[in-house]
């Protein structure tokens, strides 16, 4: 059996790819999909913990995570596709307008 | 020397950050949404060596096989090019924003890796009450199906709004406001 610390760690590793790409990636799929990285990142720490204190709560929640990121993937693509009907791009460099 | 359950999820962990990388620093997006895939099947992996069965299918079937799929049909419809990542810059904000994460991220793994290891815990649904209760997801679906049946329901309202939602949001504009050639395209 693995301890719960090696799961916060990788799960750490991971949120931190995906802010890092949330960051300083240009294009806004390439945005979303660090987000979902993230995402993944605490659903597994989530999971560790249900295991490692004897509860199911964590899995229940995961269920509900997963849930929530479809809804928000589905919705935040749709306001890409029609961002760039309007503007022509996802390039996040030109998508200014709410900075004046 | 390792038992055989710490050298998959060795294995398994090296593989996660690797490619998580590979998905972040991807130049063009449908590599990311493949490696995307391949992260997201790995973590199912992950999820059954913790005994996590039912999360682990629900975790390929929707989110490799529902969320990564709609990824990768907006990336072929909108023609997405690869971008340059040599150009790209940082501002000010961003690189604060990301100094602070990665200390806490460090302070964060000095108090995982010194705490005291917690160990197993005293709640209702250990190994042997799954196991008595017929299995992993027997017991997620008495759980959810007495415990969390309100937000269970209230998860299936939420799905219906986000349908309507998507299809107000992403459908054409009436003919009058659309303009193909817009002053907007800033190309």
């Amino acid at each position: 059996m693995v301890s719960i610390e090696y799961y916060i760690l990788l799960a750490l590793v991971m949120f931190f790819l995906g802010l890092f790409g949330a960051l300083f990636r240009r294009n806004l799929i390439m945005v979303m999909m660090s987000i979902e990285l993230m995402l993944n990142a605490v659903n597994l720490v989530f999971i560790a913990a249900s295991r490692s204190l004897g509860q199911l709560d964590g899995e229940i929640m995961v269920l509900f995570v997963i849930t929530v990121a479809a809804c928000e993937a589905a919705i935040g693509l749709a306001m890409v596709i029609a961002l760039f009907r309007r503007s022509g791009t996802v390039h996040t460099d030109f998508l200014r307008l709410l900075r004046g | 020397m390792l038992a055989p359950s710490q050298l998959v999820f060795h294995i398994l962990a090296a593989l996660i950050s690797l490619v998580s990388l590979c998905v972040v620093v991807s130049r063009h997006p449908v590599k990311s949404a493949i490696f995307l895939v391949v992260d997201l099947f790995l973590l199912a992996a992950v999820y059954a060596t913790m005994e996590a069965h039912f999360v682990a299918a629900i975790q390929v079937l929707v989110y490799a096989g529902a969320i990564v799929v709609l990824f990768l049909f907006v990336i072929m419809l909108l023609n997405l090019q690869a971008d340059a990542l040599a150009g790209f810059r940082v501002s000010v904000f961003e690189g604060v924003t990301l100094l602070a994460s990665i200390i806490g991220m460090l302070i964060m793994a000095f108090f995982t890796l010194t705490g005291g290891s917690s160990g197993l815990g005293t709640g209702t649904w250990t190994v042997d009450a799954i196991n008595a209760a017929g299995g992993n997801t027997m017991a997620v679906a008495v759980t959810l199906l007495q415990q969390y049946i309100w937000p269970f329901e209230l998860a299936s309202i939420l799905i219906l709004l986000a349908i309507v939602a998507c299809i107000v949001i992403a459908k054409k504009d009436k003919p009058s406001v659309a303009n193909p050639s817009s002053t907007l395209a800033a190309k």
